[in-house]
């Protein structure tokens, strides 16, 4: 039960997470910088059962956006993180935060940091 | 009315060699399938959010991307980009007010019945022409070589567009436009609109959102369009959220849309001339209270998951207690909504028992408990066309994606496209 309820949630965050890069600063490709998330540690395999059953649907199953969900792939593990870790705390970032915080509430850190370097890596 | 003359000298330079590449992938077979066995191609990838098509009896195809722009893949593979979105590059000319936001951007397209004698075109799109802006169709014509676009008219000007964010799920600008562009069996165009966020719009006698516009091709209201006293000629019905699909039934021609319902209810419905669908998100009526920036389509509780029956009766699709005559849907995809967004009606004996039958593209959606639900569903009518018999979920020979558009070919296969960038041809066979 725990698990549905972080799958179901980080695919909600991602969502909003995504509309939010349109607002957000220039970003750096993620292979072009390092990231402070320690990639070795995270769980890419459970990553990918997580994106393969709640992000797909929205974001594209290269995570390259699809409709008003934009893309994500192109993003930082740290920029995704930071955001995720935003929406926890229940600040609003842009119109469509109500889809995140939510859920967001009951991601770990872990959680965040295994999504968050899956989706910045997985499809380069 | 607006025209367009900032043509580039883009000709056959433009064109794009992915149609014939792609076409050499191959096609992968299925076998064991509900009623037929069904075989996938890939049409055209790496598209940018592809969201409708249409042909020629050839297999010439007219699509559109929604940040992009139009183009037309020829029956040999090859894509002429023909009229971009703002300053897109590589397209033979460009509308410079047309831009995308949100969910907005290029939508619907058609041929016209008589494009072999006049070569007519229609595509709808978001335009910045005027302000506050506003979704328009356009009518072009298309140079006989197919590689440009010339003589724009704005046949519609004044579809209602969402400028600003509003405190809702998908709250964004651009927010539900409707989209789909039809010829139907009576000759007439017609053009689905949505509410944008706005509660007022549906039920609005003037505003031109939550419409089925049945309109001439110079945008004429059609004679025997029937609303209610008050209203813009234009509306064939009104009273919708967001009408995405419109498909015309092959035996008695009835328009029969497919819609998008808030946090529950898709719905297809069988319209009848002056028709009110019954979607009425206003606050402070119907046993509502105040809702977030006046429009309670997401309400109760639109921040959290919740029984999809309870948010049905707190705020229905068709609201049959405020209006007891509004249209009856036939489905209502279990109560669910899961992103229903276009449909179009099975045509050939290869597809066995659903010759005849809609098809309905479902995008997915997975929110607050809703399973995500990406599919095309196969729904079978009664003996007397007036009631959904049976539905099946097609057994797809490729990953689903979010089924934007499902079209019928010229071929005898349906083609599909979906948000992520591609379109599919599905062919019934062994």
């Amino acid at each position: 039960m725990v698990k549905r309820h972080v799958l179901t949630s980080l695919m909600i965050l991602l969502g909003v997470l995504a509309w939010t890069n349109s607002y957000g600063s220039n970003l750096a490709r993620a292979d072009e910088t390092e990231t402070a998330i320690a990639t070795d540690d995270v769980d890419l395999e459970a990553a990918e059962k997580i994106f393969k059953k709640s992000c797909r649907a929205c974001h594209g199953n290269k995570a390259q956006g699809a409709a008003s969900y934009p893309k994500l792939s192109h993003l930082e593990p740290d920029y995704i993180a930071e955001k995720l870790e935003i929406y926890r705390s229940g600040e609003k970032i842009g119109p469509n935060s109500i889809l995140m915080i939510q859920p967001a509430k009951k991601l770990s850190d872990e959680d965040i940091a295994n999504i968050s370097v899956y989706v910045a890596t997985a499809f380069d | 009315m607006a025209c367009n003359s900032s043509f580039l000298t883009l000709p056959a330079a433009t064109l794009l060699l992915a149609g014939s590449a792609l076409a050499a992938l191959p096609a992968f077979a299925q076998s064991g399938m509900n009623t037929t066995s069904l075989m996938s191609e890939v049409v055209l990838d790496g598209l940018d959010n592809p969201w409708d098509m249409a042909f020629l009896d050839d297999g010439t195809m007219l699509f559109t991307e929604k940040c992009k722009g139009l183009s037309v893949r020829m029956p040999d593979g090859t894509v002429n980009a023909l009229y971009g979105v703002g300053d897109t590059e590589g397209y033979s000319s460009n509308g410079s007010d047309l831009f995308c936001e949100g969910q907005a951007g290029m939508m619907g397209v058609a041929f016209d019945p008589d494009f072999g004698n006049n070569r007519r075109i229609y595509v709808y799109s978001t335009s910045n022409m005027s302000d506050p802006h506003t979704n328009r169709l356009m009518r072009f014509t298309l140079s006989d070589d197919f590689t440009s676009v010339s003589d724009r008219t704005d046949i519609v000007d004044d579809v209602p567009y969402k400028m600003a964010a509003s405190n809702h799920p998908f709250g964004g600008p651009g927010a539900h436009n409707g989209g789909r562009v039809r010829f139907g069996p009576d000759g007439a165009l017609y053009l689905t609109t949505g509410d944008t966020h706005n509660g007022e719009v549906p039920q609005s006698p003037t505003m031109m959102g939550s419409k089925v516009i049945r309109i001439d091709t110079d945008g004429n209201a059609h004679p025997d369009n029937s609303p209610p006293e008050g209203f813009d000629k234009r509306t064939y019905t009104y009273g919708h959220r967001n009408v995405q699909g419109i498909a015309f039934h092959p035996e008695t021609g009835a328009a029969i849309t497919a819609e998008h319902g808030p946090w529950h209810s898709d719905e297809i419905t069988i319209l009848a001339n002056g028709g009110n669908a019954g979607w009425d998100p206003r606050p402070n009526m119907a046993g509502r209270d105040d809702c977030p920036d006046d429009y309670c389509g997401y309400s109760p509780n639109q921040e959290g998951g919740m029984n999809r029956y309870e948010r049905a009766a707190w705020m229905p699709m068709t609201d049959f207690d405020t209006y007891p005559d509004a249209m009856p849907p036939i489905w209502n995809n279990n109560g669910w909504s899961q992103g229903t967004s276009s449909a179009a009606f099975l045509d050939g004996e290869a597809w066995g028992d659903w010759n005849g039958a809609m098809v309905v593209g479902i995008m997915g959606i997975g929110f607050g408990g809703t399973p995500i639900g990406q599919r095309i569903d196969v729904i079978q009518f009664n003996d007397d066309n007036t009631d959904v018999e049976d539905v099946t979920e097609m057994t797809l020979p490729m990953e689903p994606g979010r089924f934007r558009s499902v079209v019928m070919g010229p071929d005898g296969s349906l083609y599909t496209a979906i948000d992520e960038g591609t379109i599919y041809k599905l062919t019934p066979g062994s």
